[in-house]
């Protein structure tokens, strides 16, 4: 940049913007050496020079034949610069590097006609597309493929139970399809103890067509809620816990509330947060709460001696939603008489999910005893009137009370 | 007369390029010229020639004054007009700037 700023400088006294040279330089100088005497001496035989030029700057056509010089002269450095790289390149070994043979230069030649992306392919191929889910292994639709991964691998609210639910059937393809909906349908309220109006609301719309859906989908599982089916599970074993309670004493609200919490608790977290008074809505295994927290809070409701084997049962509760006692008693026959085989493996899966460790075989013995003596609790039931028929359960003494503590 | 005439240009022609190189221009000119030429695609053109020649040759056999012998007319001759033009164009502009005033 000095140099240049000198050089216009230079320039202006050559043509005589700046009239006189500092009078030092013009005297003879002793010191040869001087920067500034040097410099003075070639001013004056640039002036000189420059004279001349401006004389002939007028002359245009001189002009365009010195560009034409420069750019001749810059167009033979390119061409130097371009034979050293290459010289270099060649006595280096490197230049015949990115060379291949012309057949596969073919497969790879630029496609260029239309319809067709570079390399030959139809551009509009993935509309077709369809991605593998890592998670739950199915081809789902590209444009559906986000919205699915974000259920499937639990980013939203509800996902995660969802997507544990259903790589769980697809475990079991046969197995009953209403352990699925039935947990769906519990786990997809926001559960909490004064929610159960809503879920039954809920639950009573939905009851009958459910069955027949597809209970794969994660979107029509949300939709779904209820699932008729095994009634007869859970229920038998909490009865047996239960030692000294009636049930008929017991308002029709009341059984349905404790019924509500204790099926929560076979299924889901259910530790109580301190902050929000609420019971957690996570799996079984939920991270943020440890198997203490889980074990006391199932002591609180359920008395000791319910903990642990409660898990097992699953299921259900539909028999809320009904408002047909007729419907519930058929119901009930029926699986008395049929319903052993998917309730079982339905009720050892779970089992073996929630890790408490229950046999399969305990489980099933279990189930056919309970079985009889749930019927006859329905028996009961129906007598309480249209209330919904529940299976009256929980065992544990206080717990009128401890609904009320809690709300 | 003619003599003295011929010195004029030829100190014309230092003291211009003196300037060129002075003020930067000329770098800036070849840096400009080198991007224009990669970008028009001179330069593969040159290399594809390259290749021709250096097979002809034997790779063995290659020297700096044989390739700038081959090279330099065909490299002057690919140079796209529209890179030309502009490039005359801006040396116009410096002259104009700085020799005729």
């Amino acid at each position: 940049m000095g140099l240049g700023g000198r050089g216009g400088g230079n320039l202006q006294r050559y043509l005589g913007l700046i009239p006189t040279p500092p009078p030092p330089c013009v005297q003879p100088c002793c010191h040869p050496l001087c920067y500034e005497q040097s410099e003075c001496r070639l001013h004056k035989s640039l002036q000189m020079k420059m004279e001349e030029m401006s004389l002939s700057g007028l002359d245009n056509s001189k002009l365009e034949a010195i560009a034409q010089e420069i750019y001749a002269d810059l167009v033979e450095d390119s061409c130097l610069g371009f034979c050293f790289e290459v010289h270099r390149a060649v006595k280096c070994g490197y230049f015949f590097l990115d060379d291949t043979d012309p057949e596969s230069m073919k497969d790879f030649e630029i496609v260029d006609q239309p319809g067709l992306d570079i390399f030959g392919q139809v551009f509009n191929q993935w509309k077709s597309k369809e991605c593998v889910c890592p998670n739950c292994s199915r081809s789902i639709a590209a444009s559906r493929f986000a919205p699915h991964l974000e259920k499937c691998l639990g980013m939203g609210r509800n996902s995660s139970r969802i997507a544990n639910r259903r790589i769980a059937s697809s475990n079991n393809m046969n197995k009953s399809e209403s352990d699925q909906e039935d947990n769906d349908d519990i786990n997809d309220n926001d559960w909490s103890y004064g929610s159960e109006k809503k879920a039954k609301k809920r639950k009573s719309d939905k009851l009958w067509y459910l069955p027949f859906q597809n209970p794969n989908s994660p979107r029509r599982s949300k939709s779904l809620k209820h699932k008729n089916g095994e009634l007869s599970n859970s229920d038998p074993f909490k009865y047996n816990n239960s030692t000294g309670i009636s049930y008929e004493t017991l308002g029709p609200e009341e059984l349905r509330s404790l019924l509500t919490t204790l099926i929560f608790l076979f299924q889901q977290c259910g530790v109580i947060s301190e902050h929000t008074k609420k019971m957690c809505t996570r799996s079984l295994r939920c991270p943020q709460h440890t198997d203490e927290q889980r074990r006391a809070v199932r002591i609180y409701f359920l008395g000791s001696s319910a903990v642990l084997p409660e898990v097992e049962s699953s299921l259900d509760n539909d028999s809320f939603d009904m408002t047909d006692s007729q419907a519930l008693i058929s119901r009930l026959q029926w699986d008395g008489s049929s319903d052993l085989s998917p309730s079982d493996s339905g009720s050892s899966k779970t089992s073996e999910n929630q890790g408490w460790g229950l046999g399969t075989n305990s489980s099933e013995s279990r189930k056919t005893k309970k079985k009889k003596s749930h019927l006859s609790l329905v028996g009961t039931a129906s007598g309480l009137g249209s209330n919904k028929k529940k299976k009256p359960k929980p065992p544990a003494p206080p717990t009128p009370s401890i609904y009320d503590d809690i709300n | 007369m003619v003599v003295s005439k011929m010195n004029k240009d030829a100190q014309m022609r230092a003291a211009i390029n003196q300037k060129l190189i002075e003020t930067g221009e000329r770098e800036r000119l070849k840096e400009l010229l080198r991007a224009k030429l990669i970008e028009c695609g001179w330069k593969d053109q040159l290399k594809a020639h390259c290749k021709e020649v250096i097979k002809e040759k034997g790779l063995e056999h290659v020297t700096v004054d044989d390739l700038v012998a081959e090279i330099t007319p065909k490299g002057r001759a690919l140079v796209p007009d529209s890179v030309k033009k502009e490039l005359l164009q801006r040396i116009r502009t410096f002259l104009a700037q700085h020799a005729s005033l």
